[in-house]
């Protein structure tokens, strides 16, 4: 919409509040970061000009260099492989099956359980000896395939990873909530069409939650992977051999050490990191809004 | 919404989907309730029973002192009342003035606007622990330091990206066209606002809220650093008053964890129906 | 809709902008961000401490307490506060190497005057020389701990050892042996801050190094030769100790299925806890208190690995008022009468002189033996290495165990850490 002269009052009225609160609590606190970025300080002593060598110690420092691996294979699993999951759960869920109300609820309880009983539970699946997983795999007579999850180079971070992907409540409710605004006519006139369950879930659900809840969501599950933290540090604290480590996890390590210089360069580069991944995510959804001959088809019907 | 679906007899391919389809969501509803089930099961046991026992066995006599424990020794009950008032405050302030936001940066052409908005999100990325000492310094110098206002202020403020994000994705997908009517019937940008756009974000707003009031919730460490006073503290610290560098009481703590999701579970199954009211008054996609 | 929201928006102002209640104005209040507090053992005690004390100068000065129960959350917002110039009135520390730091930056009470005024006379022998910053003591030690092994005798009678090993080849005999029979010999954790192994690393550092381990820093080849020890000693640990927390190895040695268990003298309280009898026997009754082994060819002999547990420091005050004060209340809690009666309800260990009460239980007395038989005590590697080497010793353990690094790889990781930071 075009601005009016007459609306220029209130628009600045209403932008005015969320701009001062950005402008306190991010852009200059942000502007802070950057320059601690380039001293050496511990908080206490004076603080030492050091230009760019921060981000060169950061770069050489392997743990560092796995935490950005990690957080950008979290934020493409999150994004494609979690938030698909919960759509075909929103898809299901919206068809009103039996005892529909329930199950969303019972999904989107563990968003509401403190991070810290998840991660105690799944250190205790996970556990070696006692643990439930272990203890499956050995009833089934896959005792060798049992181990210690958390504690193996190898398997500590897909164990991480994938306990957690299957935790899709909050974004099925998002989509769910999208879906149902869907008119329900072009699912009947595509039902007399004689089109299954499936194909007008592809045909007509998905495009037209896509450029909405379906981005939204891919954003949002893409930025939470990337700002993972408690998980990881209730869970494995970043071990074995740094190996589940991520970057706010490495950030807050540099923190204990009351190493702001190093612990304020992750953030910078971690802020970057994550513009990167969303100005990608939109451009991957940019574009693309096509109309399927399914919907074309089903909004002739319905006029 | 009609519930005039039709349903033929289901064969071959369909049963199969059908049962794919009830293996999905019962394996989704035991995954997510097994936490939860975990949880009170071990708030029950003894610290004994806890550490030395298997992780997944029932406890030989139900421990309700964990739960009195709880409830007396830390202090929850004034806590859960800090969280709820904060909570809520800062999730209701925040609404307001990110779908304010999100309207401008949503329905308006002006300069500057994308610019704005990527600022908006990139805020979501800011890890939020590099900044404890320029939010400790800002608090203090507003003189907010140990009071509701100031936690309020700070939940308020770094929700303002996610929520505008949210509910900036809703107001777009809202025809154009719907405003355009209505600016040329006369409506104000009030007018507007008021009963056409925020009516028709629902959904969105709804989506942010619970995001921010979750986030408050579960907000921990400066609901530590900016409150020194027993009296303002939150339930994320009396969750943790059973911790210790040394000695954890674990079964206490569960308990702890226990009573603090009671709230956000009841309040979230009461909001739910508020987004179903939402909704059936909501805009048709199409 | 929009009546309703007018309210809240309108309590939400009232509540927000109501501080809390002032003070009168001639009381003096001190604040105390404590950790002393919830489920710590010294926490009933300092309680009632702090009461009495308030009790006693009721009108003149309030001890306010701010309750801290999570360690890191507390350790993270004394930095934040010290940083931004807003040093509580007292404070706890139990960062040893930062005191250097924080004593040169200026900002903490110079205590020296009142300790050299007859109070230093409380405090054990030689307690100043050691922590001082060029002659000034802006921060007190007051918590000490000792770290030597606590074995289960029971396990020991059944495996057939009469007696705790003297030597590492020894313990390792004792290690098959245990294993043999289907016990763990230790818990170790790399899980969390890896605690346990740290200990264990800090005792075996001790053994091959002795009273000078700590001279070139991690140069010392001692500390490469004690990575293999303790690599070696995964194998006696039960399964999982790469993934296991301090929750693991407390639980298996509670479950008494593993034979020695290393930790601080705060645990002493737990081995009398009815909770964790078994069969109506209480786990102490089954305990010892064993020394640090020898080390073929090492310096250790008669060493002890302690650390200062707790520091006592207040931010420099400009009204001698105040600072009288805090000195009047730091005095109250490091008195020799309380502190004994702190020693006997927490188990804890102090670097005050006092007479210990009749009623300390055994096994505190004989930790106590061990820490005055003692020929001579080195830092445990947490207080002797920046918080760096901590923060990164469970990846350098975890990598060591895991085949990822060897020995001079383990202790190369480390010593990256603390260069990073400095």
């Amino acid at each position: 919409m075009k601005l009016e002269r007459s609306d220029r009052g209130p628009l600045y009225a209403f932008l005015g509040p969320a701009i001062v609160l950005m402008l306190v609590f991010f852009v200059i606190p942000v502007i802070y970061v950057f320059v601690v970025s380039l001293l050496k300080w511990n908080g206490i002593s004076a603080p030492v000009f050091r230009n760019i060598r921060n981000y060169t110690l950061l770069f050489k420092d392997t743990a560092f260099k796995r935490s950005v691996i990690n957080n950008v294979i979290w934020a493409l699993v999150a994004g494609f492989i979690q938030v698909p999951l919960a759509m075909v759960m929103a898809i299901i869920l919206s068809r009103k099956p039996k005892g529909w109300k329930f199950f969303r609820t019972v999904y989107f309880f563990p968003q509401v359980i403190s991070g810290i009983a998840l991660a105690m539970l799944w250190r205790a699946i996970y556990n070696a000896e006692t643990g439930l997983l272990n203890g499956i795999l050995r009833s089934i007579g896959l005792g060798s395939v049992a181990c210690d999850w958390l504690g193996g180079i190898k398997t500590a971070f897909p164990a991480v990873l994938i306990y957690w992907v299957f935790y899709v409540g909050y974004y099925m409710v998002i989509m769910m909530a999208d879906i149902t605004t869907i008119d329900t006519s072009y699912y009947e006139a595509a039902t007399i069409d004689g089109a299954t369950d499936f194909q007008q879930a592809i045909y007509i659900t998905i495009p037209l939650i896509k450029k909405t809840s379906l981005l939204t969501c891919v954003t949002l599950a893409s930025v939470m992977g990337l700002r993972q933290f408690e998980q990881v540090y209730m869970l494995t604290n970043g071990g074995p051999a740094n190996t589940t480590s991520t970057m706010v996890l490495y950030m807050y390590k540099k923190l204990q050490d009351a190493n702001y210089g190093i612990a304020s360069a992750s953030a910078v580069v971690l802020i970057i990191v994550g513009v990167l991944f969303i100005v990608c995510i939109r451009k991957l959804f940019e574009g693309q809004s096509e109309e399927t001959a399914m919907i074309k088809k089903a909004r002739r019907a319905v006029k | 919404m009609s519930e005039t679906r039709l349903r033929p007899k289901l064969r071959g391919k369909e049963l199969i989907l059908a049962i794919l389809r009830w293996i999905l969501i019962i394996f989704f509803a035991v995954y997510t309730l097994f936490p939860l089930i975990w949880l009170v099961v071990s708030s029950l046991k003894t610290n004994f029973e806890f550490l030395a026992g298997s992780p997944f066995a029932l406890p030989a006599k139900p421990q309700w002192v964990n739960y009195t424990n709880a409830l007396t020794v830390a202090g929850l009950g004034r806590m859960l009342f800090n969280s709820v008032f904060v909570g809520l405050s800062a999730t209701v302030v925040n609404i307001i003035v990110a779908s304010m936001g999100a309207y401008c940066i949503s329905r308006f052409r002006f300069k500057g606007r994308e610019k704005i908005f990527t600022l908006f999100t990139a805020g979501i990325l800011v890890p939020l622990n590099a900044l404890m000492v320029p939010y400790f310094v800002i608090i203090t110098k507003l003189g907010l330091i140990n009071t509701y206002g100031g936690m309020i202020l700070l939940y308020t403020a770094i929700g303002i990206p996610m929520s505008t994000f949210l509910i900036r994705g809703l107001m777009d997908s809202i025809p154009m066209e719907l405003e355009e009517a209505a600016y040329i019937d006369g409506c104000g940008f009030y007018a507007r606002f008021f009963h056409i756009i925020l009516p028709l974000s629902r959904t969105g707003i709804v989506t942010a809220a619970t995001f921010e009031f979750l986030t408050c919730w579960n907000e921990f460490v400066f609901a530590n650093l900016l409150v020194s006073s027993e009296k303002l503290r939150t339930i994320q610290v009396g969750i943790r008053y059973f911790t210790n560098q040394f000695s954890t009481d674990y079964v206490s703590m569960y308990a702890a964890i226990v009573i603090s999701i009671v709230p956000s579970i009841v309040g979230y199954i009461l909001f739910q129906e508020q987004i179903i009211a939402g909704m059936t008054s909501g805009a048709v996609k199409g | 809709m929009k009546k309703t929201l007018a309210i809240l928006l309108a309590l939400v102002m009232v509540f927000a902008l109501a501080a809390p209640a002032a003070f009168a104005d001639d009381e003096i209040v001190i604040n105390f961000p404590s950790v002393w507090v919830g489920t710590d053992s010294k926490a009933p005690y300092m309680a009632q401490l702090i009461e009495q004390f308030n009790a006693e100068n009721a009108g003149q000065i309030k001890v306010v307490v701010e309750e801290q129960t999570d360690y890191q959350a507390a350790r993270d917002k004394l930095r934040t506060t010290i940083t931004t110039g807003n040093t509580p009135d007292l404070c706890i520390l139990d960062t040893t190497y930062d005191i250097l730091a924080y004593t040169e930056s200026g900002k903490f009470m110079d205590l020296t005057p009142y300790l050299e005024d007859g109070w230093g006379e409380d405090f054990v022998d030689g307690t100043f020389d050691a922590w001082n910053v060029d002659g000034k003591v802006c921060f007190l030690p007051f918590e000490s701990a000792v770290f030597t092994p606590i074995y289960n005798t029971r396990i020991f009678e059944e495996i057939g050892w009469d007696h705790f090993p003297a030597t590492y080849d020894e313990f390792f005999q004792f290690c098959e042996d245990a294993k043999a029979a289907g016990y763990n010999a230790m818990g170790q954790m790399a899980g969390e801050n890896a605690w346990s192994s740290m200990l264990w690393y800090s005792l075996i550092a001790e053994a091959i190094g002795g009273k000078d381990v700590y001279a070139d820093g991690l140069d010392n080849p001692a500390f490469v030769e004690a990575a293999e020890v303790l690599k070696h000693m995964y194998d006696y640990t039960f399964e999982g100790a790469l993934s296991a927390g301090a929750g693991d190895v407390n639980g298996h040695w509670l479950k008494r299925d593993t034979a020695i268990y290393l930790n601080g003298p705060w645990w002493v309280a737990n081995l009398y806890k009815e909770e964790n009898a078994v069969d109506g026997v209480l786990l102490a009754d089954d305990c010892e208190v064993a020394a640090n082994p020898v080390y073929e060819g090492g310096q250790g002999e008669g060493g002890l690995v302690t650390t200062v547990q707790a520091f006592l420091a207040a931010a420099k005050q400009d009204d001698p008022a105040k600072e009288a004060a805090v000195v009047k209340f730091i005095k109250y809690i490091t008195d020799p009468q309380h502190v004994s009666e702190l020693a006997l309800s927490s188990g804890a260990m102090f670097f005050v002189k006092y007479e210990p009460s009749p009623d300390t239980n055994v096994i505190s007395q004989k930790l106590t033996e061990v820490a005055n038989n003692a020929d001579f005590t080195i830092l445990h590697v947490n207080g002797a290495f920046p918080t760096a080497f901590s923060t990164e010793f469970p990846a350098a353990v975890s990598a060591l165990v895991g085949g990822q690094v060897d020995a001079q790889g383990f202790v190369d990781q480390l010593k990256m850490a603390i260069e990073m930071a400095e």
